[in-house]
């Protein structure tokens, strides 16, 4: 069968009453996650895939991932009302989408973001639809060294390309990697660095984990700014709405060119919040002379929307051929997929086509209802930010520590999200990355395992990760990533600082 | 009292070392070296300690020499992490969650939500007593509805909850 035969099939799995009504659930839940500040997108799907264990996993995975694009929305709209960033990843469009807003224009600004985020995603998901049969038959080639292989590649992306610092981006992905192999090895049976406590016997799980550095961490930081909101008025007309869908079709230049940068960084582990800014930038040099950047542009909300959805969307493509996610939230997503007994990987393909093919259909469906919901309910949503932090805080630390306990009904896991929140609140006010945590967290024990494969195919010499051409070439791919853009950088850096001197 | 960056620096790196140091430690233990089957399973922790802590020990030198050299200080070493008004109010916050941890563990996840809420909605929000309280048992009520009804997921309880016919 090909693609296309598949992908109608995946279409008569998601759309029944039940997915349907599983996406709209999922939009809305994503949008007050969204919204929220303190709760975000890796976090909120962390709450709530304790809540899947009595679905079935395709219904659960319809669910986590609509509720993932409602966040993307959310996140959008609280940059363009509230000048907050309701998700990293909208960082951007508060450059241009906050003028435009507080210039009386915030339904152009809403609709503007709205559409080109649908764009993105649409952009992305064809994207996957072509191209998944072609990763997964690739991927079935990989052995265990090839898979150690990609693993490293996944980590040495995030050292090299990330924009943090890459010492600081080592320390992330050690710490997660060494949090991952607390408690019984799956590969010799020994319990392992739980230094006689009994209840970190089972593990640290990285839901908790994820809870407490995103959730509660966030929220720290909110509160130490003493945050107060000040919002424009949020009422959509339809009229407007109708006018700036029709103005769009002008700035397809920008919107193909942000797709096209969102699809990349999303393949590649540079996840949508790098997607955004950078789209952002390409935008604003590509641009000829009118009205300036940051004072409400059209482009500038457009370019990082359509980027920032299209790298969401296509980081479920690595994840689910490779098991590789490329961001925190596709990386919480497939530990759920383990939870649920499903390995992601070629074999996936092989033997869920229900499973993968339901989802790439649901990501066409749940974005048209994204878009639907969230310029329904936008003035709803944006009352939120109207209750007074001193109450809505709270609630939200409630529920990270009641999400928290459901993930294992474990008290000791209180402990770990008051821990790790504020870890996260160090690592976030220091500039150390999170997500590499969360990704070495999730891979940690199959980057280990096969490692440990590959060492005793080989006897344990090194030389098995440049045995053959698929395996060296990803290897050196890693090293290129892990070296190459900081060698770069400071070679620039030296060069320009020559006529200086 | 303020905090700058450059303490929250140096406390890191050495809290991500001693992470590091723990695990070589623990790794040891187990052994760290190979056997007949391939790789013993304190040798992957030990490794990655091993980088953890050279990463740690970076992180630690880099922040004393923006601190001595603040020529090539590119971070604002010196700039103020926490001044005294921020430390009170995230310290604050902060307590009040320990204290949420505490009887949340001891009195239950109703109790100890219902008291959270209401005492920072009465401290914090200035709302009036019997207000707060009625939003903290209300949020309570909706956590038991959600998840104890709608999904039978139990959430921890105390010694109050039975008294009511909760269980």
């Amino acid at each position: 069968m090909g693609n296309f035969d598949l992908l109608m099939h995946g279409f008569g799995v998601a759309i029944t009453p039940m997915h349907l009504l599983l996406m709209v659930v999922g939009v809305l839940l994503g949008l007050v996650v969204g919204v929220l500040p303190g709760l975000g997108a890796p976090n909120g799907v962390s709450l709530l895939i304790p809540l899947t264990f009595t679905l079935d996993p395709t219904s659960a995975i319809i669910l986590l991932s609509s509720m993932y694009w409602g966040a993307l929305f959310g996140g959008s709209t609280t940059s363009i009302l509230f000048n907050i960033p309701g998700e990293p990843s909208s960082v951007a469009t508060t450059f241009d989408g906050y003028p435009m807003a507080r210039s009386g224009q915030s339904t152009r600004a809403l609709t503007l973001a709205f559409m080109s985020a649908g764009i993105g995603a649409l952009l992305g998901v064809i994207v996957i639809t072509l191209l998944a049969g072609w990763a997964s038959n690739f991927a079935l080639r990989f052995g265990a060294p090839e898979y150690f292989a990609v693993y490293f590649l996944a980590f040495a992306a995030f050292i090299g390309m990330g924009s943090a610092s890459p010492v600081k981006t080592v320390v992330a992905l050690a710490t997660g990697l060494l949090l991952a192999s607390v408690g019984m090895d799956n590969v010799t049976g020994e319990v392992r660095l739980t230094f006689g406590f009994s209840d970190l016997l089972g593990g640290i799980s990285f839901l908790v984990v994820v809870i407490g550095l995103f959730g509660i961490g966030e929220l720290l930081a909110t509160v130490q700014e003493g945050l107060s909101f000040r919002g424009v008025s949020s009422r959509i007309d339809l009229r407007d709405v109708l006018r700036t869908i029709a103005e769009l079709p002008r700035y397809w230049a920008t919107s193909v060119r942000s797709g096209l940068v969102g699809i990349w960084m999303g393949i590649t582990p540079g996840g949508p919040t790098a997607a955004s800014f950078m789209s952002y930038g390409i935008a604003r040099q590509a641009s000829r002379k009118g009205q300036a950047f940051g004072t409400g542009r059209p482009e500038g909300i457009i370019a990082p929307e359509t980027a920032d959805h299209s790298a969401g969307t296509c980081a479920m493509l690595p994840m689910l051929a490779l098991g590789v996610p490329s961001s925190a939230t596709a990386a919480v997503m497939m530990g759920g997929l383990m939870i649920w007994g499903l390995t992601p990987g070629p074999m996936l393909f092989a033997t869920k086509p229900d499973f993968v093919w339901g989802l790439i259909a649901s990501m066409y469906v749940s974005n048209v209802i994204g878009v639907i919901l969230v310029l329904l309910t936008v003035p709803m949503f944006a009352a939120l930010l109207r209750i007074p932090f001193s109450i809505i805080g709270p609630m939200i630390v409630a529920i990270c520590f009641v999400g928290g306990y459901t993930v294992s009904n474990a008290s000791f896991d209180l402990w770990l999200v008051l821990l790790f929140g504020v870890v996260g609140y160090l690592f976030t006010r220091l500039d150390y990355p999170l997500a590499p945590l969360v990704l070495a967290m999730v891979l940690g024990h199959k980057a280990e395992n096969a490692f440990h494969q590959s060492m005793i195919l080989s006897d344990g010499s090194l030389s098995v990760f440049f045995s053959n051409t698929l395996v060296s070439s990803i290897m050196a791919l890693g090293l290129a990533l892990l070296i190459l853009p900081k060698l770069l950088h400071l070679g620039g850096r030296l060069r320009r600082r020559q006529p200086v001197e | 009292m303020t905090v700058r960056r450059f303490h929250a620096e140096i406390g890191t790196a050495i809290g991500t070392g001693a992470i590091g140091a723990a695990a070589v430690i623990g790794a040891t233990e187990l052994g760290y070296g190979w056997e007949e089957s391939g790789p013993q399973s304190g040798y992957f922790p030990f490794y990655v300690g091993l980088i953890l802590i050279a990463a740690s020990l970076w992180n630690l030198v880099a922040a004393f020499v923006k601190h001595r050299r603040p020529a090539l200080d590119d971070a604002g070493i010196e700039a103020p992490f926490l001044d005294g008004e921020r430390l009170a109010r995230l310290g604050g916050f902060l307590a009040a969650m320990l204290a949420f941890v505490v009887a949340t563990l001891t009195l239950g996840i109703y109790v100890g939500a219902t008291g959270y809420i209401a005492w920072n909605t009465w401290r914090k929000g200035g709302y009036r007593v019997p207000v707060a309280l009625a939003i903290g048992l209300g949020f309570a009520a909706a956590l038991y509805i959600i998840f104890e009804v709608i999904f039978l997921m139990p959430l921890p309880k105390g010694p109050i909850e039975p008294l009511l016919g909760i269980y």
